[in-house]
C-alpha cells in the first residue's frame, strides 16, 4: 500500500508541471519501477491495475515526446532553419545481420550467371511460359476453390488432374508436351498448406509451406481480375538464394505485361516470408478541391498531377491472398530422394532474428 | 538487439586453393601468414561464359613446372600454369572421340604427378574419363613457349558398355584408377597395362527379392601405401567399403541417412572417412568399424558435392548451390579433439561466425588445392620475404632454366608430410601421437596383406 501512496504522490507531482519537478519525478518513478514491479503484486485486480497505470504514464509521456519533437520541428521551420532529422526506428528488418550475398548491381558475374541459368530461355522472352497446375492426390473444398483463383492469376495456366500418376511421371508428361512449369498445390485436412513449384525442362524444384490463404470471396470489396496479362512485383528479393526464387518466380509470368489491364501481382518478401497480392489499380482524376483518397500512390500521383486536377490512385484487392515461406530448394526437377538439394531449412538456422536467407 | 558479441574469427591455415565454377571462372583463394588468416579471392582468371563451364579439373603442384588440367564444357581441356593462369595448351577432345562434347562430357580428369616410363621428359601424362565411359591417356608435350605442343593419344579403351560414369578417382601411386557410376559396378583398372584388374559384384537381393540397381555416386582410395582398399558411395545412401584383395562384393556396408550420397573422402594418416549426402550432412566415420565420429560439425545449407582433404590440416566442402569450401584443423594437429574449424567460401554466415569465409558466388564444380602452398608459406615466414617476389619468380622462369628454385621438396608426398611436421614448431607429442599411429597402421596391414 505504501507504494501506492508514493506513487499518487508522483502525480501529483506531476500535476505542478515544472520541468525541475518533472525529472525528480521521472526519477521518483523509475525507482518505484525498480522497487515494485506490477509482476511482483499477487492479487490479479491490484496488479492489473498498477499495470494500466504504468501504461498509461508511458503513454502519456511517449505523447509529450512527439509533442515536443513536432513544437521544435515548427520552430525550427518558423525560424527558417534545418529541423533536427527526424530518428530512424530500428526493425528486425534494418539491423538484420550482415550478408556478403546480397546481390549488387555492379556484379558482373551475377549477371554472366543469370544468362546462363535454367530461367533465361523464358525471361529473355526466348518462349512464352506454359503452367502445369495440379494438386497432390486428395483434393477437395478450399484446395480446388484456390486452383481455380490460380489459375486466373497465372495467365497460360491449365489444370490438371491429378489422378494417381506418380510426380515423376507427371513432369516427364509436362516436359513433353512444352510446359514450363508446374505448380503443386499440397492440401492437408482440405486446406491448402504447401507449394511446389517445378522448373522444366531441368529444375530447380522449390517447396514453399503456404499459410495465411485468402480466398477471393472472403475478401471484402473484391475485384475480379480482367483476363489481360498482370505487371509483376517482386519486392527484397536481395541475396544469391532470394535471387534465385525471385527469377523462379518470375519464370512463372509471360515478360510482356498488358498496362491497360492495370493489374498487379505482387511478390513481397520480408523476413523471408513472400507475401503474395493481387491488385487492381485504377488512375482517376478529380477536382483539385476533392477529399485526398488514402491509397498508397497517392502522394507518388500528386507530384505528377495537372495544374487544376488531381490524378489520386485507387487499389482494389483481386485475391487470392497468401503467404509463402522456402522449405528447400532443389537442384533438379522434384526428386526428394535422389535428389540435390541447393538450400535446405534446418532448424538450427533459426538460432538469430535477424538473419535472412532471401 | 543486433548480435554484439561475435566470435573472433580464428583464422584458417595457410593455403591456396583453386575453385572452378559454372561460368568457366578460376579463382584463387589465399589464406596467408604463419597463424592463418582471413582467406580471400585474390585473382580471377577467365571470362564468365557458360559454355566453359568446368566439368573437372586436376592440378600437379610438383616442384619444377607445376601444372593444372581443367576440362570445360565445350570439349577443350586447357592445361594452365596454376601460379598464374597462362594457357599452356589447349586440347580439344572433340576430335578423337567423334561424339558431341555437350552429351559426352568429362567427367573426370587425372593429370599424373610421375613421368611414365615410356614418355619423354617433357611430356605430361592425361588420364580422361567421359560420361560414357571413353577413358583415354594421353602423353601431351608441353614446352616452355607457350601453346606450342603436341599431343597424341597414348592408349584409348572403354570402360563401360552402358550407363554413365560418375567418377574416377586414380590412386595415390597412380598405377590403379577407379571408375563406377550409374548403372556401372565399380571396377579398377590397372593403368599401365590398360586393363581390368577387378570389378564389383552388387549385393544379393535381399529377404524380399527386391534389387536395388546399381549407382554408385563417389569413390575414394584408402590408405595411401595400397590401392587395395576403397570405400564407395552410392545413390540409396549406402557407403561400402570394398577389399579388391579379399572380394567382390563389399566388405562392409552401412546406411547414412537418407538422401545419396554425394560426396566420399579419406583423412590422410588416419582410418576415419568423411561422407556428405545430398540434404547437407557431412559425418566423418570410422571405416575400421563403421562407426560415426563426429557429424554436423559444419554448417551446411545444401548438399555436401564434393569433399577435399588435402593435407591432414584441412577439410573441404563444397555445396552444390552454396558455393562453399571449408577447411577444417584437424582435431589432432590443433590439439584439441572435437574441435572443428571451418574456413568456408560461401554465402551464409555461420551461426557461431567462427569461420572465415569467401564468398564465391557461382556453383562450384571442382576445387583444387596446392598442397605446396603451405610449406612455401612457412618458408617465406622464416625469409621473411614477400610471396610476390616468388610468383614473380615464377613469372619469369620461361626464360630461365627448367626448375624452379622456389619448393625444395620432391615429389613423393610421404616425405612431405614428415617433413611439414617436423618443420612445424612444437608438435613433438604430436609427431610421437603420429607416429604411434603410423606404426599401428602399418600393423594392421601387415594384418591385412
Amino acid at each position: 500500500m505504501g507504494a501506492k501512496r508514493k506513487k499518487s504522490e508522483g502525480e501529483e507531482l506531476l500535476n505542478e508541471g515544472e520541468k525541475e519537478n518533472d525529472k525528480n519525478n521521472e526519477n521518483s518513478s523509475k525507482k518505484m519501477k525498480k522497487e515494485i514491479l506490477p509482476s511482483m503484486i499477487k492479487n490479479k485486480e491490484k496488479r492489473s491495475a498498477v499495470h494500466a497505470k504504468l501504461k498509461h504514464q508511458k503513454k502519456v509521456e511517449k505523447r509529450k515526446k512527439l509533442k515536443a519533437r513536432d513544437a521544435a520541428e515548427k520552430r525550427a521551420l518558423e525560424l527558417g532553419e534545418e529541423p533536427p532529422a527526424r530518428k530512424t526506428p530500428r526493425t528486425i528488418e534494418n539491423t538484420r545481420e550482415p550478408d556478403e550475398t546480397v546481390c549488387r548491381p555492379d556484379d558482373d558475374e551475377l549477371f554472366a550467371g543469370n544468362d546462363a541459368d535454367e530461367f533465361s530461355s523464358i525471361l529473355k522472352q526466348g518462349c512464352a511460359p506454359k503452367i502445369l497446375i495440379t494438386t497432390c492426390r486428395f483434393n477437395s473444398s478450399r484446395g480446388p476453390a484456390f486452383i481455380s483463383e490460380l489459375l486466373t492469376v497465372i495467365p497460360n495456366s491449365h489444370y490438371y488432374k491429378r489422378g494417381t500418376y506418380d510426380l515423376k511421371k507427371i513432369i516427364e508428361y509436362a516436359k513433353k508436351k512444352d510446359f514450363t512449369s508446374i505448380i503443386v498445390v499440397h492440401t492437408n485436412r482440405r486446406e491448402p498448406d504447401a507449394l511446389l513449384i517445378i522448373g522444366l525442362p531441368d529444375g530447380p524444384t522449390a517447396h514453399f509451406k503456404l499459410s495465411k490463404l485468402v480466398l477471393r470471396k472472403d475478401i471484402k470489396n473484391h475485384g475480379n481480375p480482367t483476363g489481360h496479362i498482370p505487371e509483376l512485383v517482386l519486392n527484397n528479393f536481395a541475396t544469391r538464394l532470394g535471387h534465385r526464387v525471385g527469377r523462379l518466380i518470375q519464370s512463372l509470368f509471360p515478360q510482356s505485361p498488358e498496362f491497360r489491364g492495370r493489374r498487379v501481382v505482387t511478390f513481397h518478401n520480408q523476413r523471408d516470408f513472400i507475401f503474395f497480392r493481387h491488385h487492381r489499380y485504377i488512375f482517376e482524376t478529380k477536382e483539385s478541391k476533392g477529399s485526398d483518397a488514402n491509397g498508397k500512390k497517392a502522394k507518388d500521383a500528386k507530384s505528377e498531377k495537372t495544374s487544376q486536377q488531381k490524378v489520386i490512385t485507387r487499389l482494389q484487392e483481386c485475391g487470392p491472398r497468401f503467404t509463402l515461406k522456402l522449405v528447400s530448394l532443389q537442384h533438379g526437377t522434384f526428386d526428394t530422394k535422389g535428389g540435390e538439394f541447393e538450400w535446405v531449412h534446418k532448424p538450427e538456422m533459426d538460432t538469430s532474428r535477424r538473419r535472412f536467407f532471401l | 538487439m543486433p548480435r554484439t558479441t561475435t566470435l573472433e574469427c580464428p583464422g584458417c591455415p595457410p593455403l591456396r586453393a583453386l575453385t572452378f565454377d559454372s561460368l568457366g571462372l578460376i579463382k584463387v583463394i589465399e589464406a596467408r601468414g604463419e597463424h592463418g588468416g582471413v582467406p580471400k579471392v585474390v585473382e580471377r582468371w577467365g571470362d564468365p561464359h557458360s559454355s566453359k563451364c568446368v566439368l573437372a579439373a586436376s592440378i600437379d603442384d610438383s616442384q619444377n613446372d607445376p601444372l593444372l588440367a581443367v576440362a570445360r564444357k565445350n570439349g577443350l581441356t586447357d592445361i594452365l600454369n596454376p601460379l598464374n593462369g597462362d594457357l599452356r595448351v589447349a586440347i580439344s577432345n572433340a576430335g578423337d572421340s567423334g561424339a558431341q562434347p555437350e552429351d559426352d562430357g568429362i567427367v573426370g580428369l587425372h593429370l599424373f604427378k610421375r613421368q611414365r616410363e615410356e614418355s619423354s621428359s617433357r611430356s605430361r601424362t592425361l588420364l580422361t574419363c567421359t560420361t560414357k565411359g571413353k577413358a583415354s591417356m594421353r602423353s601431351i608435350e608441353v614446352t616452355k613457349v607457350s601453346a606450342e605442343s603436341s599431343c597424341s593419344t597414348v592408349k584409348s579403351w572403354n570402360v563401360c558398355a552402358s550407363g554413365t560414369i560418375a567418377f574416377s578417382k586414380v590412386d595415390i601411386s597412380e598405377n590403379f584408377s577407379l571408375f563406377g557410376g550409374k548403372g556401372v559396378e565399380v571396377n579398377v583398372w590397372d593403368l599401365d597395362k590398360c586393363e581390368k584388374i577387378w570389378t564389383a559384384k552388387p549385393p544379393p537381393k535381399n529377404s524380399l527379392g527386391i534389387f536395388t540397381p546399381t549407382w554408385f555416386t563417389s569413390a575414394a582410395f584408402l590408405s595411401i601405401d595400397d590401392h587395395r582398399k576403397f570405400v564407395a558411395g552410392t545413390n540409396d545412401h549406402q557407403v561400402r567399403l570394398y577389399d579388391t584383395s579379399a572380394q567382390r562384393r563389399p566388405v562392409m556396408s552401412f546406411d547414412f541417412r537418407e538422401t545419396p550420397i554425394k560426396a566420399v573422402a579419406e583423412e590422410p594418416d588416419s582410418f576415419n572417412i568423411y561422407i556428405g549426402n545430398g540434404s547437407g550432412d557431412l559425418a566423418s566415420v570410422d571405416i575400421r568399424t563403421g562407426m560415426c565420429t563426429s557429424m554436423n560439425t559444419l554448417e551446411i545449407y545444401g548438399s555436401a558435392s564434393m569433399i577435399l582433404i588435402p593435407a591432414s590440416t584441412w577439410l573441404g566442402v563444397d555445396i552444390r548451390g552454396e558455393f562453399q569450401i571449408s577447411v577444417k584443423d584437424h582435431p589432432v594437429q590443433q590439439g584439441k579433439p572435437g574441435l572443428v574449424q571451418a574456413l568456408r567460401s560461401h554465402h551464409r554466415y555461420s551461426a557461431n561466425c567462427t569461420t572465415p569465409q569467401v564468398f564465391l558466388k557461382q556453383h562450384l564444380n571442382e576445387v583444387v588445392f596446392d598442397s605446396a602452398f603451405a610449406d612455401k608459406e612457412v618458408a617465406n615466414a622464416a625469409a621473411d620475404a614477400p610471396l610476390l617476389e616468388i610468383q614473380n619468380g615464377n613469372d619469369t622462369q620461361e626464360d630461365a632454366t627448367e626448375t624452379l628454385p622456389v619448393k625444395r621438396k620432391e615429389a613423393p608426398e610421404e616425405k612431405d608430410r614428415s617433413k611439414k611436421k617436423k618443420s612445424k614448431e612444437n608438435e613433438e607429442s604430436k609427431t610421437l601421437k603420429s607416429k604411434k599411429k603410423r606404426r599401428a597402421k602399418d600393423d594392421i596391414h601387415d594384418d591385412a596383406s
